[in-house]
């Protein structure tokens, strides 16, 4: 397999029309991966529906080089996914944000130590429009007063129609339709604690079963707004560029703007796994979590429409797993 | 003969009354015509959703797979872009569009009332760009034509390609596309998918057999292990046996594996190194293209193979790219191993309810009680029937089974998880009050004479019930089973709970003993619906999946119902004969 070359290009949007910005790289250093013998047996993920799709590639691709392990995928949502590592019915716990205090609590509790966090991959949780709306930037602070009914950003007053965000001409005077996540979700609650600054919803906003359905819902209603992970972005939408500051620059949600933390609505998304400091990863879940940070998962990553970590990340937690000497 | 008089009379008798009659208003009551009007009108609207639905599922669902053509478009710029156009629009461009453009344009726009048309196109090629669809207004499009030689490459990973072939490499050997044979390409890829799934049958056949047998034999340590202690005498016999064993399916695992991995190394020597439309090249082993065609300079029949091959792979295959692509075979399984345990289940358990309840108990205030909560059972919202089969059955009464049966594999849960029979049970409950009033409602129907002449013939009750009563209600048993089959087959709410996964590893039915795997997490066209429609990465290629899942779910449920009908049908005949 040959990987593209070219540089990652910010994404041209001109006119509606984003031309062949190419594709995302992979960093070069990260490893290849090659199989080993002896893995088998069964692996099971339960948490967040952002990385399901993820997870599924990279079954697909683990099982293609170990034909024998049977891997099963459930993605309800990240808050499903402490308590079935606790339980022990799953293996490994997808999560679009950071475990609670309480989670990690309740975990330590079973087991006498804490669970470990695989940072599997960058996502720029991304503001999406319909493809026609003419809005360039928008600051955090007008997120809030977009989305939130508390405004805690400090946003002087309420955003409801299209007019208080800057837009001129027919837009000014029409109302802001709201798309949005349901609370299970962990996008839902770093959209909240990052762009809500920990307010509350406005009520109006439409809560969504899925990523996907939020992005469907922007692309079939022209003055609406809502917030999704950049993986599902469509022909039919655009992700707004964002600011972190009143009068602040504004950054399009690209891999280079979330790498250097300029976009202000990066993330990491975590793999948890139950892994005890004392004894060494067994082989599968060992090398399942190489395989994700090899060429082949990171390929992945881009393949779902996330950014892949650098290979400083992934050696950093490879060692704290002890799979790498 | 009537005297001209009384003709007269009569006749201006008949006018009075017709004008009593117009003076009085009709009592709107007595009509039937309106009422008939209304109620042909409720069905008209009925079956008109109806058809109209099915039409909107089937339309989507049946062009979903045609091959459409790729269009090449240039740009105002001069890049060219290849693509299938999916659909248009009218769009009013903002004023910072207009703004941009050359006062031709402009002019163009304002004679069409401010209104441009514009296209979505599938440029495909997510790998080189990042995008797979892309929308073209027509003021940016200079032209647009369809070259016959524009090529779309149905690939493993990644998605489609469009483009041409650049150069082919057989066997190590650089070769440049025009000094191919007409045939070359496809013999060649034709070998390259043979031996790709020659290489799947190994993995996934015999190195599956020695590994399961592995299993088998450490799973049995484990067991005696436990039963009588590791010092025991079995232990080690058990332990010796299973050291021999693993030296044997070693070197079987060490003979297939060297047979899979020469495959691999001749595989890799076939690869194909396709361009896109702007020039840039991506080098992929031959047998990573599942089909490819040039769609441009095919006739109908040409498009019907690949029509008819894309059906094939769908019913036939597993998903593929986190189940957007492939087939669903597994889900079609799933579904209909769970619709058909259902019914094994609910059909006894709704039956004897019934003919207990109308047959055998005393009618009083206690079956009165019993019957409303069996109709209140029918109103329970259906996710909570999931929360009850997660906590009962698989919780419960799998965590039981799990430590009396399967030590062995704990903690891992064996039936304490989710699976097929716990869904299947969850349905069975769900369904279970169709069945019962529906059984009710046929003994009731039958006719108490018949019963009367049984019992005078010195027929005891159970045989008046078995050889009378119930045959003479079966067809009305069998429809409330069909309902509830219908019902069960659509249901995925409280599936979700208790055992639908978004990928299975394996079918519940293998090669292995005991063959039928009840504990196993499946997959279900419902819930693959649901997840391609909402969450699957691009909700743009995902929809049409959507409709074809749809339809394929649909026409399952009609094709399960039909041969219930059918049985139905031979049994009304059967006894039609035995009347008295």
């Amino acid at each position: 397999m040959r990987w593209t070359t070219g540089l990652m290009a910010a994404a041209a949007l001109t006119m509606g029309t984003a031309l062949a910005a190419n594709a995302q790289q992979i960093d070069p250093k990260l490893s290849d991966y090659k199989p080993v013998s002896g893995v088998s047996g069964s692996l099971k993920s339960i948490g967040s529906d952002t990385l399901n799709n993820l997870m599924t590639l990279w079954a697909e691709g683990f099982k293609s080089m170990y034909p024998n392990v049977k891997i099963e995928i459930e993605g309800k949502g990240s808050s499903t996914a402490p308590p079935a590592l606790v339980a022990g019915t799953s293996q490994f716990g997808p999560m679009s944000r950071p475990m609670k205090g309480a989670e990690i609590d309740a975990f330590e509790k079973k087991f006498g130590y804490k669970p470990s966090a695989i940072r599997s991959a960058v996502d720029a949780l991304a503001v999406f429009v319909h493809k026609d709306n003419p809005i360039q930037c928008l600051t955090l602070q007008q997120v809030d007063a977009i989305f939130s009914k508390t405004r805690k950003g400090g946003a002087g007053k309420d955003a409801a129609t299209w007019g208080d965000v800057g837009l001129t001409g027919e837009w000014a005077s029409k109302p802001i339709s709201l798309y949005g996540r349901n609370s299970a979700s962990g996008t839902y609650g770093y959209f909240k604690e990052v762009a809500l600054f920990n307010g509350d919803y406005k009520d109006s906003v439409k809560e969504q079963p899925g990523s996907s359905t939020v992005v469907q819902g922007v692309a079939s209603d022209k003055f609406a707004i809502g917030y999704s992970g950049i993986g599902y972005k469509t022909a039919d939408v655009r992700t707004v560029p964002l600011a972190a500051k009143p009068g602040g620059k504004c950054f399009d949600g690209n891999a280079e703007n979330a790498y250097s933390g300029d976009y202000p609505l990066a993330r990491f998304l975590y793999i948890y796994v139950n892994v005890n400091p004392n004894e060494k990863l067994d082989p599968v879940r060992g090398e399942f979590v190489k395989f994700i940070y090899s060429k082949q998962g990171q390929q992945a990553v881009v393949k779902d429409g996330y950014f892949p970590v650098p290979s400083t990340i992934a050696e950093q937690d490879l060692k704290a797993k002890k799979l790498v000497n | 003969m009537v005297a001209p008089v009384a003709v007269e009379r009569l006749k201006l008798e008949v006018a009075g009354a017709r004008e009593a009659s117009r003076a009085r208003a009709v009592d709107i009551q007595s009509l039937g015509e309106p009422y008939l009007w209304a109620l042909g009108g409720a069905l008209a609207f009925g079956c008109l959703m109806i058809a109209g639905f099915l039409l909107l599922v089937a339309w989507n669902g049946v062009v979903t797979f045609w091959p459409k053509p790729i269009a090449v478009v240039t740009l105002a710029d001069g890049r060219k872009i290849a693509g299938e156009p999916i659909r248009s629009e009218l769009f009013r461009p903002g004023p910072e569009v207009l703004a941009k453009l050359v006062p031709d344009q402009r002019a163009a726009i304002a004679r069409s009332d401010g209104f441009a048309p514009r296209t979505l196109y599938r440029v495909a090629n997510y790998d080189l760009y990042g995008d797979d669809f892309l929308w073209v207004t027509s003021f940016e499009a200079r032209s647009v034509e369809q070259p016959p030689g524009m090529m779309l490459f149905e690939r493993l990973e990644w998605g489609p390609f469009i483009g041409t072939v650049k150069s082919l490499t057989a066997d190590g050997r650089q070769q440049a596309p025009d000094l191919l044979g007409p045939g070359e390409l496809a013999r060649l890829h034709g070998e390259a998918r043979a031996r790709w799934q020659r290489i799947r049958e190994i993995e996934r056949g015999d190195i599956g057999a020695v590994n399961h047998a592995l299993e088998q034999e450490r799973l049995r340590l484990r067991r005696v292990a436990i039963d009588q202690g590791e010092a025991s005498a079995a232990y080690a016999e058990a332990k010796a046996r299973l050291d021999r064993r693993q030296t044997d399916l070693g070197q079987r695992y060490e003979a297939l594996a060297a047979e899979a991995k020469a495959l691999k190394d001749r595989d890799a020597r076939d690869s194909v190194v396709l361009a896109d439309i702007a020039g840039k090249e991506k080098q992929i082993p031959l047998s990573a293209i599942v089909r490819y065609y040039a769609p441009n300079a095919m006739g109908w029949s040409d498009m019907l193979v690949v029509y008819l091959s894309r059906w094939w792979e769908f019913v036939s295959e597993e998903p593929r790219e986190a189940n957007t692509e492939g087939g669903v075979m597994p889900a079609i399984f799933g579904t209909a191993a769970l619709t058909i345990l259902l019914v094994i289940a609910v059909a006894p358990f709704g039956v004897v309810t019934a003919l207990y309840l109308r047959e055998y108990a005393r009618q009083g205030r206690m079956v009165a009680v019993v019957r409303i909560s069996v109709n209140n059972l029918a109103g329970v919202p259906s996710i909570v029937y999931g929360v009850f089969g997660l906590g009962f059955f698989a919780y419960f009464l799998g965590g039981t089974i799990d430590q009396l049966f399967y030590p062995e594999r704990l903690p891992s849960p064996t039936f304490g998880t989710g699976g097929l029979l716990w869904s299947s049970l969850t349905l069975a409950l769900l369904t279970v009050p169709v069945v019962i009033v529906a059984t009710e409602e046929a003994l009731a129907a039958v006719p108490r004479s018949m019963r009367e002449g049984s019992l005078a013939c010195g027929a005891s009750k159970w045989q008046t019930i078995r050889r009378i009563v119930l045959p003479r209600a079966m067809p009305g048993i069998l429809t409330g089973i069909i309902l509830a089959m219908a019902r069960g087959a659509g249901e995925v709410a409280p599936l979700m709970l208790v055992g639908v996964v978004k990928l299975a590893p394996e079918l519940p039915i293998d090669g292995y003993f005991p063959f039928l795997h009840l504990e196993r997490s499946f997959m279900h066209l419902g819930f693959h619906i649901y997840d391609v429609g909402f969450q699957s990465r691009n909700s743009e290629a995902g929809k049409p999946m959507v409709f074809v899942t749809t339809l394929l779910l649909v026409a399952l449920i009609f094709v399960m119902n039909i041969g219930a009908i059918m049985i139905r049908n031979r049994l009304k005949r059967r006894f039609a004969g035995s009347q008295f």
